[in-house]
């Protein structure tokens, strides 16, 4: 019985239209691959075979603007920013909520179908969501006492 | 408690008792972030108590709720409390609860961050018990995230230390993959029914016309909650992240993390997927198998116990798995097979948090969890000794210990369909158990017959939150054991059934 069962996994490839057409849509992208491979083995391989070849020490220099390179290619960053922009995603969230939230406030808001029919009007969110959303910034505001408390905001 | 939802014009009524456990667990999260933040050094003490009372605080609604006994459904049926996930509320609590008991003195003498540890526990806590509730993709993946990424970062807790960063890391990097893989199973399942409820995407899969689609979707999905189990063939990570994390920590992803990752795969295949046992049976069938007897074999050859628990702990993750293979065959089966996961995984989680409640005992004082550093254990703390062996024999299942009811109800399970497939499998958990006391047993000869290793043999000092970790975790693992009844009436599958349809 487990073994034989397998039946769906074998007629995959025998299986209605819609499925066709869902692997067909990957043929483009298969085509559009193929393509730029096509394309840059092209360009290098009449490039290798037309160009001279005269090996220099230089010519195998990091190039940076024109000057000698200088230190390693692998600098440190101050981790510090990496908490900045920690503290960014605190604002970020609570932007991607309030803005969507602030349009249904104050009025009604008209669901539209794809040929212009309003089939439902949503009522305004009113006192009630205003209360959500206060609750909302402040658990979100916590994070952000946090950081102060634990001197995140400093800069030293 | 409704005066928010009172003063709206046209807004959903939320059912503020079904949402009072998690609503607890967010306040004592705000709590504890704010005593640290205020306190400072002087408020260090009260983390673990603080967080233990708000724990043991939010299992007052689960209580009330299961005492109510009302199927509430929020959000278009997202969000069921029903006892299925109430059940499952009360095991992540108690456990969580435990793991505080466990991680009160590591923490506070390890000079770790105390605050921010039992932050994230709570966090962790809180996704889990949003598992339990969650009937629908968005919630099951959000609930899944808010659990994980915790444990990320509790993994790697110990700062400074190599093997923590690597366990963290290791842990992080297959926890996104697992993700990665789960939501291109999910993202397929959505395309495919246009819903993100699992009730409706059991309906919209049945007649299909793209099988080829279904099965790939049905495959990415228990995959991706495989690796969160830690099945065999995606168990790399586990012996590493439990070998590197503090021990607590492992306590808590062993029982905790893998506890919640069942509950989403059981949720997911008996609720969105009962119409196509053809493709997830023989799947999970393969990986119970091969998860049980390449867990135990490995797991023979350990010489550090808690890597030795780790490879035991993927075994046993094969035995939960098992019922789950012959779920699809009836809606009898079915019942069958999650009361068997539930009771296992109840049982599991004491006896499992009981072996790691010794071992962070026995760290103490020998600072080692090698095997041959228990040698001698029953001659100079006797009591501990006595602990860890009820625990090694319920997990390789001897009566009158809990492990071998849990073991009952799964070859129940196995045996009740009929099927070959059925037989076939309880013959293997029966030989994979038979290894497995072989190992079990290995520990028990050197806690009982070698000699101490360096002669050092003045007791061990056992803090006051580790007895009591270990004094639940052996009642449990005894009570369950004698009077397997008490867990049955719990552990029934009715109301979780009924809305998977």
């Amino acid at each position: 019985m487990l073994l034989t069962d397998i039946s769906p996994l074998l007629s995959a490839t025998t299986a209605g239209e819609s499925y066709s057409d869902f692997v067909r849509s990957y043929l483009t992208v298969a085509i559009f691959g193929l393509l730029a491979l096509g394309m840059v083995a092209l360009l290098l391989g009449v490039g290798s075979i037309i160009r001279p070849n005269r090996p220099q020490p230089g010519k195998y220099l990091t190039y940076e603007s024109g000057v000698d390179p200088v230190g390693e290619a692998w600098p440190q960053t101050q981790v510090r920013y990496y908490i900045f922009a920690l503290l960014f995603v605190i604002f970020d969230v609570e932007a991607v909520f309030i803005f969507p939230w602030a349009t249904r406030l104050d009025s009604e808001t008209a669901l539209v179908d794809s040929s212009g029919n309003v089939f439902e009007i949503l009522g305004p969110y009113g006192s009630y969501g205003l209360v959500k959303m206060l609750l909302f910034i402040a658990v979100l505001a916590l994070g952000l006492v946090y950081a102060w408390r634990k001197k995140v905001l400093r800069w030293m | 408690m409704n005066i928010l939802a009172a003063v709206g014009v046209d807004n959903p009524p939320l059912d503020w008792h079904a949402l009072a456990p998690e609503l607890v667990l967010v306040g004592l999260l705000a709590v504890l972030l704010l005593v640290d933040a205020f306190g400072g050094e002087r408020s260090r003490w009260a983390m673990p108590s603080l967080t233990g009372i708000g724990l043991l605080a939010a299992l007052i609604p689960v209580a009330t709720l299961a005492y109510d006994g009302v199927v509430r459904s929020m959000f278009d049926g997202a969000y069921v409390v029903d006892n299925y996930a109430l059940l499952f509320k009360a095991l992540f609590l108690i456990a969580g609860y435990v793991v505080v008991l466990l991680s009160t003195n590591y923490i506070a003498e390890g000079d770790y961050w105390e605050g921010e540890y039992y932050q994230l526990l709570v966090a962790s806590l809180l996704g889990m018990t949003v598992m339990a509730s969650a009937r629908d993709l968005i919630s099951v993946f959000l609930a899944l995230e808010l659990l994980s990424i915790p444990a990320y970062m509790l993994a790697a807790w110990r700062k400074r230390d190599l093997g923590s960063e690597e366990a963290g890391m290791k842990y992080y990097l297959m926890g996104v993959f697992a993700s990665a893989i789960l939501l291109y199973g999910m993202s397929l399942l959505y395309g495919m029914t246009g819903s993100t409820l699992l009730v409706d995407i059991a309906g919209a899969i049945e007649g299909t016309e793209v099988p080829a689609l279904v099965a790939l979707a049905v495959v990415l999905v228990v995959v991706g909650f495989a690796f969160k189990v830690s099945a065999v063939p995606f168990h790399t990570w586990a012996p590493d992240t439990y070998q590197g994390a503090p021990t607590p920590v492992t306590a808590f992803l062993a029982v905790g993390s893998k506890a919640a990752g069942f509950v989403a795969l059981m949720t997911v295949v008996l609720i969105a997927f009962p119409t196509q046992p053809r493709i997830f049976e023989p799947l999970i069938w393969a990986l119970a198998a091969v998860t049980m007897i390449v867990g135990n074999l490995i797991a023979l050859r350990q010489t550090n116990l808690v890597r030795m628990l780790a490879y035991s702990g993927v075994a046993q993750a094969g035995y939960i798995l098992a019922p789950l293979a012959v779920a699809g065959v009836s809606g009898a089966s079915a019942a069958m097979a999650v009361e068997a996961v539930s009771t296992y995984l109840v049982i599991y989680a004491a006896m499992n948090l009981g072996a790691f409640a010794v071992v962070i005992a026995v760290a103490r004082k020998t600072g080692s969890a090698e095997i041959d550093s228990y040698g001698g254990l029953f001659s100079y703390s006797p009591v501990l000794a006595v602990c860890m062996s009820v625990f090694l024999f319920s997990l390789a299942g001897i009566p009158p210990l809990a492990g071998w009811y849990g073991k009952l109800t799964i070859f129940l399970a196995l045996i009740e369909p009929g099927t070959l497939a059925g037989y076939i499998l309880a013959v293997i958990v029966g030989l994979a158990s038979v290894i497995a006391l072989f190992y079990y047993a290995r520990v028990a000869k050197v806690m009982f017959v070698d000699p101490a290793p360096d002669g050092d043999t003045t007791p061990i000092r056992v803090p006051m939150s580790l007895a009591a970790a270990l004094t639940i975790t052996v009642a449990v693992t005894l009570v369950v054991g004698v009077l397997p009844q008490v867990l049955a009436r719990v552990t029934g599958a009715e109301t979780f059934l009924s809305i998977g349809g």
